[in-house]
């Protein structure tokens, strides 16, 4: 069953009112039309595009560790489930629709069941999705009740990477490893970085932001730009360095297939950053990753990304109180589209399988006081996406293009030893352009993740 | 976490008796600490150890309770912590609070249970609104325990819970006090 009508590159790229799509992301500049962040019709062709096409996260492995958990999510502004199957107790993902009503099957956040019955009329699904019965089926015919086409709706294609699982509704969609290409490098990093892998602690954080999510991962792909104006205040309190140029070391990285990030040095430290892991933690990094990986570990201490087109990371270490220690913490987020002026946040803490009960201490703490709703960081960034969200809608700022334009033409680091193409720089918006021009790609041609680049 | 008037440890302490007005006189001074933007005395009112939280809530079935995570929170705060926070809305580049929110603090139904070595348990229901520019407002509701002790200047609180009804908050930001 084909979910997805394809675009056709030819016309699927001009608007109602004749706007070629082609003419709101000039990568070669960086100028980014205002329009793109809140237009409904651009909105609209975004989840048929991306969000109904792309691989999306759902959630982590951890999250249903038990036979028989579930959790509910969102996929492309679908409610599913996520459901570790109590037989095989493999994980499965499924639309959260009674096939008999479209009622809503599982109706809390999180539960473990033996299986799942629909409070309609009681159709009951096992939890590999099988309609297992029907309400009062010796009343139907036989070819009025073929339970083997009745299970739930599958997501089309549903993997996992070191325990982070993504699903796609597409079936023509490339296997999840191809997906995320150069990218997986740096996944093995972050969450493949510990030979006993990596929870989530607790539920996700979630709370709605009126922005477009574009504005969101505008900001995660590595701009550390903002950092000296927007958190201002963390300069004042000396929690952050005075000089503006303290942000600007370091490295930023085109994946190729728009997903992006950055890696930042922290000051001069003899014995390498490690992203300012516990030692035992840089032990389990050395013992588990390649050298390329150990050497990149070793130079850095700060990194944040994108996954294309919504999963966003932050490898932090701050400090979270005044003339405190700094402690590292693994934030991952996803920006879920509700509108296209609203934008649904879920935000998980991570933490190594093994961590210390100081090192989950400090790190917990840490991201709960400086990221998330309340984080003494982040209050300050939601400002401004759901200002620019708001100024961006009129008519007249339309007429004006947004500027992307530091350090564009900067050459890439032929030296790196990492996958991608590296900027050396931490002040740059070639990530964020980079990013825009694999938007348009995906909005504009049949097969976005070709490795053939159509101009 | 949120119980029955069984459930809550300690004695009830009478409505009307000189304890209960002077701890229910600290929720108002509190709420109004909070709504004219005094955050500094605010802060007086915290013992040195205070533990200030604010679990994170998912939806759960009723068998599984009010569903209140164990392990996540949106505020997990100490003294250094809040003090920091304060800190940070006097420097003049907090713009989360720049301009600020006018908000209100609405405290009820409070009830007092005494507890031991002179502590004593506020339980009471919390809505608190908050304005801003020209936005639409955002409104929270809960329940507030706070767990207040007696010291040589006076009661002090010692920890704060605040028990949330919403699961997702619809709220950009909490860039305001509980």
């Amino acid at each position: 069953m084909a979910i997805i009508e394809r675009p056709q590159s030819s016309e699927g790229s001009l608007l109602r009112d004749g706007t070629d799509l082609h003419d709101l992301v000039d990568a070669d500049f960086g100028r980014i039309s205002r329009r793109i962040y809140g237009d409904p019709e651009i909105f609209e062709l975004e989840m048929e595009r991306i969000f109904r096409r792309a691989w999306l996260f759902i959630g982590h492995e951890s999250e249903v560790p038990e036979p028989g958990d579930y959790v509910t999510r969102d996929l492309a502004g679908e409610p599913i489930i996520m459901v570790r199957d109590d037989d095989t107790e493999e994980i499965g993902a499924f639309l959260n629709s009674c096939r008999h009503r479209g009622m809503r099957v599982c109706r809390a956040d999180k539960d473990n069941v033996a299986f799942m019955r629909c409070a309609y009329h009681g159709w009951t699904y096992a939890t590999n999705g099988d309609l297992r019965a029907a309400f009062a089926e010796e009343l139907y015919d036989e070819e009025h009740l073929k339970k083997e086409e009745l299970g739930l709706i599958p997501v089309t294609k549903v993997a996992s990477y070191h325990g982070m699982v993504f699903g796609t509704w597409d079936e023509n969609a490339p296997d999840l490893e191809d997906y995320l290409g150069d990218m997986k490098f740096y996944l093995d990093l972050l969450v493949g970085r510990s030979p006993t892998g990596f929870r989530v602690v607790g539920a996700p954080q979630v709370w709605e932001v009126n922005t477009n999510w574009k504005f969101a991962t505008d900001n995660f792909t590595g701009d550390n730009a903002h950092l000296p104006t927007t958190h201002g205040s963390m300069v004042e309190l000396q929690m952050l360095p005075p000089d503006p140029m303290a942000f600007s070391y370091g490295t930023m990285i085109d994946t190729t297939k728009g997903h992006v990030l950055h890696m930042v040095p922290g000051p001069p430290n003899p014995d390498g950053y490690y992203f300012g892991l516990p030692p035992e933690q840089v032990d389990g990094l050395k013992a588990t990753l390649s050298q390329a990986h150990q050497d990149i570990a070793r130079d850095h201490f700060i990194s944040v990304g994108t996954v294309f087109p919504n999963l966003s990371y932050l490898q932090v270490m701050v400090s979270s109180v005044m003339g405190g220690p700094p402690a590292p913490f693994l934030n991952w987020r996803m920006w879920v589209p509700t509108g296209p002026h609203s934008t649904k946040i879920y935000s998980w803490f991570f933490i190594e399988n093994n961590a210390s009960a100081e090192y989950l201490k400090d790190s917990y703490e840490c991201y709960v006081r400086t990221f998330g709703p309340s984080g003494i960081y982040e209050q300050d960034d939601m400002e401004n996406w759901e200002e620019c969200t708001r100024v961006n809608v009129g008519k007249i700022a339309q007429q004006y293009d947004l500027h992307h334009g530091m350090n564009m033409h900067l050459e890439p680091n032929p030296d790196w030893k990492g996958p991608g193409i590296a900027y050396p720089t931490s002040y740059g918006e070639m990530t964020q352009v980079a990013y825009y021009a694999n938007w348009l790609r995906w909005m504009t041609e049949d097969d976005p993740t070709s490795d053939k680049v159509q101009k | 976490m949120i119980t029955a008037v069984e459930g809550l440890p300690g004695t009830p302490v009478q409505i009307g008796s000189e304890i209960y007005s002077e701890l229910l006189t600290m929720q108002y001074q509190d709420a109004r600490y909070l709504d004219t933007g005094d955050f500094s005395t605010w802060l007086n009112q915290f013992h040195e150890d205070i533990r200030y939280s604010m679990p994170c809530r998912i939806t759960r079935l009723p068998k599984d309770g009010p569903g209140f995570d164990p392990e996540m929170e949106f505020f997990s705060e100490n003294h250094i912590s809040l003090s920091t926070r304060v800190k940070r809305l006097e420097t003049d580049m907090a713009w989360s609070e720049q301009p600020g929110s006018r908000t209100r603090h609405f405290v009820s139904n409070t009830l007092v249970r005494a507890l031991e070595d002179d502590r004593y348990l506020v339980v009471s229901s919390l809505m608190v609104t908050r304005m801003r520019d020209d936005l639409p407002y955002d409104m929270f509701t809960g329940e507030r325990r706070d767990q207040v002790v007696r010291t040589s200047e006076g009661f002090k609180i010692i920890e704060r819970v605040v028990l949330l009804d919403q699961t997702v908050l619809r709220s950009y930001n909490l860039s305001i006090f509980f």
